[in-house]
């Protein structure tokens, strides 16, 4: 049923997107989403110049990207955010020349800056949630490194962790989800995904592990919810999805015992300091 | 380790596109030795700590507990290098407490797979209450101020059980009083976990009673090396920083002042 494909493959989205939203928002690379989506864009208008399958060329470049951030950033001393600025740019300026080439496959490639959920097939699905089950598989196993590395990339370094290792890792699986959610939800709500549920917990723990659970339930709270918004109200499933994040966030941040807390914690911190 | 030797360089040298930042440096560190590095801002201190620690590519030859070591190196040797920087930033929402940030320090140690255990808690514990912050084990590390991150981050690297501990200007931006507290814990350390320490700073009026010997470095090389008390001479001083200064003694510690 295409139906609960759709719900499917939007819960598998909400998840594997939110869970990497934690990543973004702690290290704070909030241009990582929207490259990686570009960098998909990009591939698939070159793969489809070239004649070939437009999602897998998507994921060859989001992995290429990936591979490349983590070294150009450390090689040519930039921040990951510039670095990150540059190779947009760059990205843009490839898929939009592509689809200045492509003459006859446009509405194809339009497609996948805002997906398609009715078209997806059993096969994405096993695809969807074989990376899910690997990104899921990596934050357990490596728990405490990641931690580590979200705290201080130098500090973990310095102390044995092997910081590269955990940092290239987390670019290349934001490559790996980004590229397969694209044909599905689309370049835009991914990006939406990638920042939102993250900032949602952001608001409301200290805790890492239910940072990690308040961002989930948040992503897919937002993705089953706005999917039954667009069915039952004929909307757009996009743009339903990301405004349900949006209020999620509102609501997170009218009640976020943090926002209190970290006022006081500066008033200790002037009291003791 | 090896012949006693814990860190030492021959000829080495760090440059960015045209500007050299040490130029042929060659320094050897004893076990349990406890070195100023010192010099004006832009001399190339943070370059020599860095290399050391690994985290600056370089030319020349760097050997750590006798073994010749490159830029990249393995988590054996890292884990035998504490490093503790100036006062780092934290987002004061970041998911993190105190504890669990001094905790990272023994993750290396840990290895993959594998939780640190009891004793590393016990550990932390202890060394939180060494630092004087054990009632802070479970405030989340962006409430607590520039003096109490600083001895957080000096647990979380003495956690991590290292053989030198490199201290990048650890008393910058902090109050006179803080600066204090935060040097006589170190000194502390350096008593009882038997380690190498490598300490750099600028400032003259704040070094450590248990510095022995002082490095001086100025445009990326070593214009002095030997005794602290007599690399404080006003000669010496004016010379470093271009600028006349002098010294004086008052209750048994060397003071720097305008000449």
């Amino acid at each position: 049923m295409p139906v609960q494909r759709a719900l499917l493959a939007c819960v598998l989205c909400g998840l594997s997107c939110s869970l990497l939203s934690v990543f973004i928002v702690l290290l704070r690379m909030p241009l990582m989403g929207v490259a990686m989506s570009h960098a998909a864009f990009a591939g698939a208008v070159l793969g489809m110049l070239a004649g070939a399958h437009p999602t897998l060329a998507g994921f060859v470049s989001c992995l290429i990207v990936a591979g490349i951030l983590g070294p150009f950033s450390d090689r040519a001393r930039l921040t990951p955010e510039n670095a990150l600025g540059i190779l947009f740019s760059f990205l843009m300026g490839t898929a939009f020349l592509g689809l200045g080439i492509l003459t006859r496959t446009k509405a194809g490639v339009l497609s996948l800056m805002w997906g398609n959920l009715m078209s997806i097939t059993g096969r994405d699905l096993v695809l969807l949630s074989a990376v899910t089950a690997v990104l899921a598989l990596f934050i357990v196993l490596f728990f405490k490194e990641i931690r580590a590395v979200l705290f201080h990339r130098r500090f973990a370094a310095s102390c044995g962790v092997p910081e590269r290792l955990i940092y290239y890792g987390l670019l290349f699986m934001v490559g790996a989800v980004v590229a397969l959610n694209l044909s599905t939800v689309g370049g835009l709500l991914i990006f939406a995904l990638l920042m939102q549920p993250g900032a949602t917990a952001l608001q409301l723990t200290y805790n890492l592990k239910l940072f990690f659970i308040i961002s989930t339930l948040s992503g897919t709270g937002a993705c089953v919810s706005g999917l039954l918004v667009s069915f039952y109200f004929d909307l757009p499933s996009g743009a339903s999805v990301v405004l349900m994040a949006t209020a999620i966030f509102i609501v997170a941040c009218i009640v976020s015992p943090k926002r209190r807390a970290v006022k006081q914690g500066k008033q200790y911190a002037q009291k003791s300091g | 380790m090896t012949d006693g030797t814990a860190v030492e360089l021959e000829n080495v040298s760090v440059r960015k596109s045209e500007r050299v930042l040490l130029d042929r440096i060659n320094l050897r560190i004893s076990n349990n030795e406890f070195v100023g590095i010192i010099g004006p801002n832009g001399a190339g201190k943070t370059s020599l700590l860095n290399v050391i620690a690994g985290f600056e590519k370089f030319n020349g030859r760097l050997r750590l507990f006798g073994r010749p070591e490159t830029w990249s190196r393995g988590r054996r040797t890292r884990m035998r290098l504490g490093y503790v920087p100036q006062l780092f930033d934290i987002d004061p929402a970041f998911p993190i407490l105190a504890k669990e940030a001094v905790m990272t320090g023994a993750c290396g140690r840990a290895g993959l797979l594998r939780s640190p255990g009891k004793p590393e808690q016990e550990k932390t514990l202890a060394l939180m209450e060494m630092m004087r912050v054990s009632h802070l084990a479970h405030r989340p590390l962006g409430y607590l101020s520039g003096g109490e991150l600083q001895k957080i981050s000096l647990a979380r690297a003495i956690l991590q059980r290292p053989e030198v501990l490199l201290l990048d200007e650890p008393t910058a931006n902090l109050d006179i009083a803080v600066q204090k507290e935060v040097l006589d814990l170190i000194g502390e350390l350096y008593e009882r976990e038997s380690v190498t320490i490598l300490f750099v700073t600028h400032d003259f009026n704040l070094l450590p009673d248990a510095m022995e010997r002082a490095v001086l470095l100025n445009h990326g090389k070593i214009v002095f090396d030997g005794n602290v008390d007599d690399a404080l001479s006003g000669s010496m001083l004016s010379r470093l920083f271009e600028y006349p200064l002098e010294t004086f003694v008052r209750a048994g510690r060397r003071f720097v002042s305008f000449g």
